[in-house]
């Protein structure tokens, strides 16, 4: 008989007369709530929004070498020919590099290596900087769908998309295959489908950076909609007295100065409030300002 | 926070939106795709062929199909074949001359001098097994199974039972359960008294045997990496517990068995068996390490220890290997004797049979677990060493049997291919 062990399976607990089923998926927590008594039911939507989730997680993921990410860091400058999701997803990217002034950028992660960001007092110095940026920038890359070509020595992460990616399609799945009301959360970036059977909202925390997972900054009564939240509290380094957190500015290969410790933003679907949230935190000491002029809804701490 | 639908959207936003929309749209079509339903079908196939050197050859496929349902259920169907065919020790002691024993089976075998002596058989064994597993609550879970099997001198039906319930945020598992058998030996050719000459028999054609086993268990998980757990079992069984086939020589004065005459074995009617059992389970990085240590007792006088060992090694694509070894040692039954004196007192039970003996026995293991491009199941190779041996020259030996080997030393040889598929 096989040996091999089980995946990581599914915890389906009843709290109140919601079911809630607890996963990990995109090496972070995930939940999702569902308003529904028939536990069978419970089961066949929470095991449909993990599927969703490992399937985007394996698809995108820049660990694995099976995974898209891999075929284009594989093909060391060569094009590669990508199917409809992934060039919708390379359009969104692009999109956003634009919108954000090149502020967003998905080859920008290679910046990483150059910074620890322990609370230390440890900066890169400008030519090991310089090194870095040699391999950053969209632009350096070529996208005509559906060929994508990235220049050797580059590579992308979908990391700042793909979270709230996983939350749309996981509660686009359970909107049609039930009509019951549900919270979908992967680590934080979340979507309800509308206001429980009582009519009431679903009651959600947002997180303490300062205290995570302990303390909640405030509650948001979500009805329905996507809420992210984005921030640079946690990691950080120190230099001439500053605190520099750990959001990277692709066009300095330095820290965005002064980002809000945690921007929620609530909209339509969880992409947009994803989008919106880092875009802000991009804009440093401009988000409130961004947001404002762009009509939505936030809380920023 | 709420979604205000009065103030209208920026032109940023609109992009965004349209551009996550078609976003979803293109990745609507691959979940779809994806969204082939969970596994509901497992088909488990073994086979297994041991060879213990110069006695028997056993070949046994086992098949089990498993439906499993989302809500953690499943109900499963096991057949198993036993062929077997060789030559079993009658009981009967090495001596310095060819010797020729008859069985109750009806066949003669001759042996040659100082070796063990043999007989042969042949025998086919079916058996059907029929199980569940239902959870409860999400802590706890029944399960219940149901045994049939047949062979030619042996029928067996018996079911199990176990409960199980987790504590303490599911670090502490705790399991009940127990098992009934009811056996019915019919030896080929009617019953021999025991402790007899074997030329008369019992009475009525077949005798029943009943086993009933009671364990606990529990087990817990110390950190992410380690669980360990304790068991113990008590099984009492009662009616005819004698080997059928079985003989005790008679051992003439100079240590030779007598040639002409026997003593048919006979054990009690009833044996109580315990054991206690602690094991662990190592999670390192990717691998696992198992380790078990089983004690055990039974009041016929026997005493095991039995330590297990076991290396989960993850190889690259999937693969694995596991190294096992495994170490016996276990004391002979009161009853236990290498032969009587011929003439001399008959005790109330003896018996020969070197399973009851005093004997060891080392097993080496390997298995190879892999799986095929292009191919959705799992398949496991595994090859087992087993060397078995026993004090063959106590302190009793008679005579010539003083020269000879009486409990020589077994190699035992094992291959089982093993195949998962989940559909």
């Amino acid at each position: 008989m096989s040996e091999r062990a089980g995946e990581d399976p599914i915890r389906i607990e009843r709290t109140g007369d919601l079911f809630a089923a607890r996963f990990t998926a995109m090496a972070s927590p995930c939940e999702v709530l569902l308003d529904t008594d028939v536990r069978a039911e419970a089961f066949a939507l929470a095991g449909r929004a993990r599927r969703e989730a490992l399937r985007i997680e394996r698809k995108f993921s820049r660990y694995r070498t099976d995974s898209v990410v891999g075929r284009i860091h594989a093909a060391r400058g060569r094009p590669v020919s990508v199917d409809d999701e992934t060039a919708a997803l390379l359009d969104l990217a692009a999109l956003c590099h634009q919108l954000s002034q090149g502020r967003f950028d998905i080859t920008s992660g290679v910046l990483r290596r150059a910074w620890v960001f322990d609370g230390g007092e440890h900066v890169p110095s400008p030519e090991r900087i310089a090194e870095a940026l040699v391999h950053v920038g969209w632009d350096k890359a070529s996208w005509r769908r559906p060929v994508f070509t990235l220049p050797e020595g580059m590579e992308i992460d979908f990391g700042g998309l793909g979270k709230e990616y996983a939350v749309d399609g996981a509660a686009a799945l359970l909107a049609a295959a039930s009509r019951r009301a549900f919270l979908v959360n992967f680590g934080g970036d979340l979507f309800a489908s509308g206001p429980r059977r009582d009519g009431e909202p679903w009651a959600v925390g947002v997180d303490d950076p300062e205290a995570t997972g302990e303390r909640v900054l405030y509650r948001v009564d979500l009805a329905r909609g996507g809420l992210a939240t984005s921030g640079d509290a946690r990691r950080f380094v120190r230099w001439q007295g500053r605190r520099l957190g750990h959001l990277l500015d692709p066009r300095t290969g330095w820290p965005v100065e002064d980002a809000p410790r945690s921007v929620s933003v609530l909209a339509p679907t969880c992409l947009e409030a994803g989008m919106l949230s880092t875009l802000a935190c991009l804009h440093g000491p401009g988000a409130a300002a961004f947001l404002e002029a762009q009509g939505a809804e936030y809380r920023i701490a | 926070m709420q979604l205000s639908p009065t103030r209208p959207a920026t032109a940023l936003r609109l992009r965004l939106r349209a551009a996550a929309a078609a976003l979803l749209a293109a990745g609507a079509v691959n979940a779809a795709r994806a969204e082939t339903p969970a596994a509901r079908w497992q088909f488990d196939a073994t086979g297994l062929g041991y060879v213990e050197r110069s006695r028997t050859v056993v070949i046994e496929p086992v098949a089990r199909i498993t439906r499993l349902f989302e809500s953690g259920q499943s109900l499963w169907l096991q057949t198993t074949l036993d062929a077997m065919t060789g030559a079993s020790p009658t009981g009967a002691q090495p001596s310095g001359r060819v010797q020729t024993v008859t069985s109750a089976s009806g066949t003669v075998s001759t042996s040659t001098a100082n070796q063990v002596p043999t007989a042969p058989f042949h025998d086919f064994r079916g058996a059907l097994d029929l199980g569940g597993v239902q959870p409860l609550g999400g802590i706890a879970s029944i399960a219940a199974s149901g045994h049939y099997s047949r062979e030619k001198d042996y029928t067996s039906r018996g079911g199990t039972g176990q409960f199980s319930l987790d504590l303490d945020r599911h670090l502490i598992t705790v399991t009940v359960g127990g098992s009934l058998y009811r056996d019915t030996v019919t030896p080929v050719g009617g019953i021999r008294v025991p402790l007899s000459d074997g030329t008369s028999f019992l009475p009525e054609g077949a005798l029943p045997r009943r086993t009933s086993e009671g364990s606990a268990g529990i087990s817990r998980v110390l950190s992410r990496r380690w669980m360990v757990s304790l068991n113990g079992s008590r099984t009492h069984e009662e009616g005819y517990l004698t080997e059928p086939y079985k003989i005790v020589s008679l051992i003439e004065g100079d240590g030779t068995p007598s040639p002409d005459s026997l003593l048919t074995e006979g054990r009690p009617g009833t044996r109580n068996r315990n054991a206690l059992m602690a094991s662990s389970v190592y999670h390192l990085t990717d691998d696992v390490l198992y380790a078990s240590y089983r004690y055990y007792w039974d009041d016929w006088g026997v005493r095991s220890h039995t330590l297990d060992l076991k290396y989960h090694e993850e190889l690259p694509l999937h693969d694995y290997l596991v190294p096992h070894l495994r170490l016996y040692t276990q004391t002979r039954a009161d009853f236990f004797v290498f032969g009587l004196p011929q003439g001399g007192a008959v005790p109330r039970y003896a018996t020969s049979d070197l399973r009851l003996g005093p004997l060891h026995s080392v097993t080496l293991g390997l298995t190879y677990g892999f799986t095929l491009p292009d191919h959705p199941g799992e398949f496991t190779i595994r090859g087992e060493y087993i060397h078995q041996w026993g004090d063959g020259h106590p302190a009793s030996a008679i005579g010539v049997q003083q020269q000879l080997d009486l409990f020589p030393g077994e190699d035992v040889y094992t291959v089982t291919g093993g195949y998962t598929l989940r559909f």
